[in-house]
């Protein structure tokens, strides 16, 4: 390492992980790193602002098409939203039904990252072809855990994303009991797999650390069991408010350098997701998943951002157990909600209120806030919208701080450079970010 | 192609979306892969080779920033084929929309406050830019039409795609039809089919998500709403939220009394 002072860039161009692209610019001047810059410049579609003036019963739709992934996510949460500001409360059935959809969501989308966005960095392989020819075990994995997420989304939504079928006040049509059962023999044929999928992610030792304790928040669930919806937010640190409070704690703001708002508590970064349900609610677990977290270095207290990948991986085998259970309780209560006219009952007309209420659900990569005004005919008025790689944008920042700090007195031959970038990767891709995007490409540039 | 040469290859490029697309093409990969080398996508892959020519580009999202504009016209340079997959690129989706009602400009001050940033665009579809050989649509497109567009442009064909309406998918579903006898706002008449008719066969109104179909009866669609009850604001916003082109706003517009126009 020369006396000059170095400038280091770290660029993630083709990002096109759901809500388009960032860059990663980080400045070491001397022997302290300086800045770190998480540059989301991905095209902005103002969903907060074209929403106004629709109708309480178009929002779910059209919210939906903020993320594909976490589509069942935005629906949700729009869903609860206006619900809540009607006053109406769903039908046990329609709750369990709502929830399960989740869970297929959770699936998919935890099995997408896992094993095509994640492994690849462990496995070391490059494109898509490497990993359908050589990797034919994990491979499989993915596509038999994806398929069986978007078999429930198809079932209850109408299709894998962007559902059809989910509705301020309910259904337009319930499935049937022979669907329901479709699910349980496709869950039951795959709980093997779910369980290898975290046998298989507790192998791979993080190669980088970073060196401060996150602040974990999550949504406390509203029922007894783990769970991805409720309206009061936790942290680790002994925090608890109801999420209308959310302006009162989370403070979103814009940074110069990025398309993508910046999210913290207190001045600090937080850390939302997998990780974050786990540290709090690991009591809550199936005892699958929870003895497999018990037996994690999770468990232990080892945040390392790498392990969200395992806590997500916990969360399928959750899911599973979770899933049977509710369709177990749905087919015994079937004369509640299966009425010989299924249409005539499965959704429930909400008459407009007006008022304001925050809609949330823990999506596979955190808390998601929608929040909304409506007029006394149901229309928008004004809303808001606090996606969970936003919180986590902070946070990202930290972390490449923190590790990049760890090398600064090292000797940057091209090797090391490269590795270092390579780890700078799966470090950001374990977040498994969604607008901040997943990245395959960091080029880390020195010029002296 | 004959034996032993290369596969043809495809790229997969996303600009400003919801990834839909490159999620239903990443779920059909088992499918493509034995017949197409995955020469570029960002989305899945960290190998990608983007300075080179590819034989067919998909390309979803709107044109939204300066940045998209840049890609697209490098993709289209290296294409021989581009299709545009999915209602952003084809018509833009409910982001252009949003720039009918307010200029982007002026969302963007609203939404990220003063810090401006100059590099916003009114959000656009693919072909006010540069030449698109096939136009996909759907939210998300159909994974069988995905199959077939590319099957059949590997054969050198350019694919047939109708946009005849959602109502006669429904008609062939034998579906009773939510607009009449339930009463609902159904987009049906006026919007693309290739869903099959999934709204109305879940028992729920189409919204219009694949974009307006062939010759879209605007103001009939606009009137029975009316009739049904919907103000003209309503019926405004919902029979343009999906991304249908200004001259179809336009012209509903005009149909309007002039009171009422300025709160639209
Ligand atoms: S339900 Fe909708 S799509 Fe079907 S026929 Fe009626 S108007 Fe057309
Ligand atoms: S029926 Fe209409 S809204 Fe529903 S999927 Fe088809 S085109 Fe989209």
């Amino acid at each position: 390492m020369t006396e000059e002072k170095r400038r280091k860039k770290i660029e993630i161009p083709e990002i096109c992980r759901v809500e388009g692209h960032s860059a990663v610019h980080i400045e070491i001047v001397g022997d302290r790193v300086e800045n770190v810059q998480l540059d989301v410049f991905e095209g902005m579609r103002f969903f907060e602002r074209l929403i106004i003036g629709h109708q309480q019963d178009e929002i779910p739709h059209i919210t939906s098409r903020v993320c594909a992934i976490c589509s069942t996510g935005h629906v949700l949460a729009a869903i609860r939203a206006v619900e809540k500001i009607a006053g109406f409360a769903p039908s046990p059935a329609t709750s369990l039904m709502r929830e399960l959809m989740h869970l297929g969501m959770i699936i998919e989308s935890n099995s997408t990252h896992i094993y095509a966005l994640a492994l690849p960095d462990f496995l070391g392989f490059e494109d898509v072809h490497q990993f359908a020819s050589q990797h034919t075990e994990e491979f499989k994995a993915w596509t038999d855990l994806r398929n069986l997420g978007c078999l429930i989304q198809t079932i209850l939504g109408g299709r894998p994303f962007h559902p059809v079928n989910l509705h301020v006040g309910g259904f337009s049509r319930f499935p049937s009991i022979e669907d329901f059962q479709k699910i349980e023999t496709d869950l039951r044929s795959k709980y093997a797999l779910a369980i290898r999928t975290c046998e298989v992610l507790m192998k791979f030792s993080p190669p980088v650390r970073r060196t401060s304790e996150p602040v974990f928040f999550a949504l406390v669930p509203e029922n007894d069991h783990y769970g991805y919806f409720g309206d009061q937010i936790r942290s680790n640190h002994g925090f608890q408010a109801r999420v209308e409070e959310y302006k009162t704690y989370l403070k979103e703001e814009t940074v110069p350098y990025s398309h993508a708002k910046r999210s913290s508590v207190e001045g600090k970064p937080i850390m939302v997701g997998s990780m974050a349900r786990l540290t709090m609610f690991s009591d809550r677990l199936s005892s699958n998943a929870k003895s497999i977290f018990d037996s994690s270095a999770l468990a232990k207290g080892d945040h390392n951002t790498i392990w969200n990948n395992l806590a997500q991986g916990i969360e399928i085998v959750e899911a599973f157990d979770r899933c049977l259970a509710i369709i177990e309780t749905l087919i015994q209560t079937k004369a509640e909600w299966d009425p010989f006219d299924k249409r005539q009952h499965s959704r429930a007309i909400v008459p407009p209120v007006q008022g304001a209420a925050c809609g949330t659900v823990e999506c596979p990569r955190g808390t998601l806030y929608h929040y909304y005004e409506l007029d006394e005919k149901g229309f928008v008025v004004a809303a808001d919208m606090i996606t969970p790689s936003a919180q986590n944008t902070y946070r990202i920042e930290r972390d490449i701080h923190e590790v990049v700090s760890q090398t600064i007195n090292e000797e940057y031959d091209e090797e090391r450079e490269k590795t270092l970038t390579r780890n700078l990767e799966t470090l950001v891709r374990a977040y498994d970010p969604c607008n901040t995007c997943a990245t395959h490409m960091v080029s880390v540039k020195y010029t002296s | 192609m004959t034996a032993g040469s290369p596969l043809p290859s495809i790229a997969v490029h996303g600009l400003t979306g919801c990834a839909g697309e490159l999620l239903v093409i990443l779920e059909n990969l088992e499918n493509l892969i034995p017949y197409v080398r995955v020469s570029s996508f960002p989305f899945a892959q960290s190998k990608n080779e983007d300075d080179r020519p590819v034989d067919i580009a998909f390309v979803e999202g709107s044109v939204s920033q300066p940045h998209d504009l840049e890609r697209l016209k490098k993709i289209r340079a290296q294409a021989r084929w581009l299709v545009g997959v999915g209602n952003c690129a084809v018509w833009g989706c409910v982001q252009r929309d949003g720039c009918r009602k307010e200029s982007a400009v002026a969302m963007f001050e609203k939404t990220y406050g003063d810090k401006s940033q100059d590099d916003v665009m009114p959000s656009t579809p693919l072909s006010d830019h540069v030449r698109v050989d096939v136009k996909l649509s759907g939210c998300p497109i159909n994974s069988t039409q995905l199959l077939a567009v590319t099957a059949s442009l590997l054969r050198d064909h350019l694919p047939y795609i109708t946009s005849k309406p959602v109502c006669l998918e429904c008609k062939l579903r034998e579906n009773a039809c939510v607009l009449i006898e339930n009463n609902l706002p159904c987009l049906g008449p006026i919007t693309a089919g290739g869903c099959g008719a999934l709204c109305p066969t879940f028992g729920a109104a189409c919204y219009g998500c694949w974009g307006p179909s062939e010759q879209p009866q605007m103001e009939a669609m606009s009137t029975i709403l009316q009739e049904k009850g919907y103000e003209m604001n309503e019926v405004m916003s919902r029979l343009f939220a999906f991304g249908a082109p200004d001259e179809l706003f336009e012209r509903v517009k005009r149909t309007i009394p002039q009171v009422s126009v300025d709160t639209i």
